[in-house]
């Protein structure tokens, strides 16, 4: 009993780590552009379907496939960011963010087009034991999850708070006409913004199919949704809160999955989700009162 | 007119119930992403009513309008004082939570030999009554579109009235509102109880045209969908989202012209669309407009 308690928060951690990564590019769009992209899990998709397809048809080693996904999620962000977001800079959030949702059709019908399975294996990433600890076990691809979740939001932090670009990247955030004024190219660091939320989330879903071995269109959803509670439990626009959301939600689902099945999983995330928005708006951590005009 | 094409206009007129839905709270300056909850509710309640204790469906649908209301209004308590996209995030997690519960939900009862009722993931099959009543497809097409020409007649009163300037100036600027004297929570909470009984009546409907009903028909696809109708077709007027889903499900899917790229095409006219009219095709300056035109010429 006990172990199964701490397996299944490695189990947990081992999941939130995916759930830390896709918060963490999800996070990086909202805190700077202040709009939803919900586009954003299906772009992850239809990397991870460019890199299906290419194993299909091609040899093609793991870092090929890594690097295909991560192309593949950037030039979808693209698409989204030219088509979704520029327009409406100044404009509608709402309209942003029903537009993006448009597109997320676009990107489910193309994919079903041209791979019309439901479910496609992907080559896992490795294909050794898990680590045992005793009775514990831990897999491989969670340690590389967890270490690429900490790594990236540490780095982001880097670059945001050291960088010309990050000097840049939040003079937009504090205001968006000033930093025009003061001569920073404002289109152009909101869509290099998009840009590296894109590579990030295309990194989160290369790990995530490998781990799962399959790649179904489901994947679009699934990642918009996950990143998007992990990052409303974090609160928004805050990179630690995105990591700590992630884990927060994948250890309260292992335990929840454990003790009362799937279903009651997926109810207790939104259960979690609903009261904090009612209770603390603002998520865990709470990021600046000005966030709450989104 | 062909079955078809029947079937065609019946899905236009029940869909139109939720984008009416959305539309009543975008206007009103509220963004939900949660208005298949409430259409999944009046479903389950109106097919549990008829299906299950044979009560006749023009009272079931009353039924699944006070449930929609009331879970409109429990969901609106602790979220409408939450902001544009909290409250959109609120409202989605409550919708699927009701998504959810609908799976665990095995309820039910021997009807003339035979179990009858929601039962989980598998659905909630046997919603027979206007089958039974000997309601023909073209019959309940004009009991559909009669239901939303009623709600249509419902909306250009309110719009034409104070109570319809009160819930635009709200939308527009909810601070002005509040210096007036207006109750902002409370009005809003009153239109989010009537949004909700307007999507519980279509989920009704749509329960006893398809007479079959399962959990994942009410997830969180139909819920933007609805919201998208509602903003292609434009905020301006209540034929906004009524366009914004003929477009849709009348021109892209029942010409069957683009089968297979429906989604594609969708897709892409409505971002296009946004980016040159961010409030619809029917906006408020065109319909502006038009009723100054109309006004002068008479």
């Amino acid at each position: 009993m006990f172990f199964d308690l701490i397996q299944n928060t490695l189990d947990g951690l081992a999941m939130g780590s995916s759930y830390a990564l896709l918060a963490v590019g999800f996070t990086l769009i909202f805190g700077v552009l202040r709009r939803v992209n919900l586009s954003y899990g299906p772009a992850i998709m239809f990397g991870g379907y460019c890199a299906t397809w290419v194993h299909l048809n091609f040899q093609a080693g793991l870092l090929a496939l890594a690097i295909i996904t991560i192309a593949g999620a950037v030039l979808a962000g693209a698409y989204v960011e030219r088509l979704c977001f520029a327009p409406h800079r100044q404009g509608s959030a709402i309209a942003a963010m029903v537009a993006s949702f448009a597109l997320w059709m676009q990107f489910e019908e193309a994919v079903t087009l041209v791979m019309p399975s439901h479910v496609y294996d992907f080559p896992a990433m490795y294909d050794g034991p898990p680590f045992e600890f005793g009775s514990l076990t831990l897999r491989m691809e969670a340690l590389v999850m967890l270490a690429c979740a900490v790594a990236i939001s540490y780095g982001l932090h880097r670059v945001l708070s050291g960088s010309r670009f990050g000097l840049a990247v939040r003079a937009v955030i504090d205001s968006p006409v000033a930093a025009q004024l003061a001569g920073i190219d404002v289109p152009r660091v909101l869509l290099q913004v998009f840009l590296l939320a894109s590579s990030i989330g295309g990194l989160a879903g290369y790990l995530i199919v490998s781990t799962h071995t399959q790649i179904t269109p489901m994947l679009g959803m699934w990642s918009t949704l996950k990143g998007l509670l992990a990052m409303m439990i974090g609160g928004l626009g805050s990179l630690p809160g995105a990591v700590a959301g992630g884990l927060v939600l994948g250890v309260l689902e292992a335990h929840s999955q454990w003790f009362l099945g799937p279903q009651s999983r997926d109810l207790l995330a939104f259960l979690l989700l609903f009261g904090l928005l009612a209770v603390r708006p603002y998520g865990l951590w709470r990021a600046s009162s000005a966030e709450a005009e989104a | 007119m062909s079955e078809y094409a029947i079937g065609v206009f019946t899905n236009i007129g029940l869909i139109s119930f939720i984008a009416l839905s959305a539309y009543l709270l975008l206007i009103a300056g509220e963004m939900s992403f949660g208005q298949q909850g409430f259409f999944g509710v009046g479903a389950y309640v109106a097919g549990v009513a008829t299906a299950m204790y044979g009560i006749p469906l023009p009272v079931a649908a009353l039924l699944a309008m006070a449930a929609g209301a009331a879970a409109a209004f429990l969901v609106g308590l602790p979220t409408l004082r939450l902001r544009g996209l909290y409250f959109a995030m609120a409202t989605l997690a409550a919708a699927e939570m009701l998504r959810i519960v609908f799976e665990l939900i095995h309820f039910q009862r021997e009807v003339e030999g035979e179990p009858v009722g929601p039962d989980g993931t598998q659905g909630f099959r046997g919603i027979r009554w206007v089958f039974e009543a000997g309601i023909e497809p073209q019959d309940f097409l004009a009991i559909v579109w009669a239901s939303l020409a009623l709600a249509l007649a419902m909306f250009v009163i309110v719009e034409r009235s104070r109570l319809g300037a009160t819930l635009r100036m709200l939308g527009e600027d909810p601070e002005l509102a509040r210096s007036l004297g207006i109750q902002v929570e409370r009005f809003k909470l009153g239109i989010a109880a009537a949004a909700g009984a307007l999507a519980g009546l279509g989920g009704a409907l749509y329960a006893h045209h398809n007479t079959y009903i399962e959990p994942r028909n009410f997830d969180i696809m139909l819920g933007v969908h609805s919201l998208a109708y509602a903003l292609i077709g434009g905020l301006g007027t209540v034929f906004g989202p009524l366009l914004g889903v003929l477009i849709d499900i009348g021109l892209l899917e029942g010409s069957r012209v683009f089968q297979g790229y429906r989604m594609i095409v969708f897709g892409g006219l409505v971002a296009v669309l946004l980016v040159f009219r961010p409030r619809g095709l029917l906006d408020e300056r065109f319909v502006h407009r038009l009723r100054h035109r109309m006004f002068r010429q008479t």
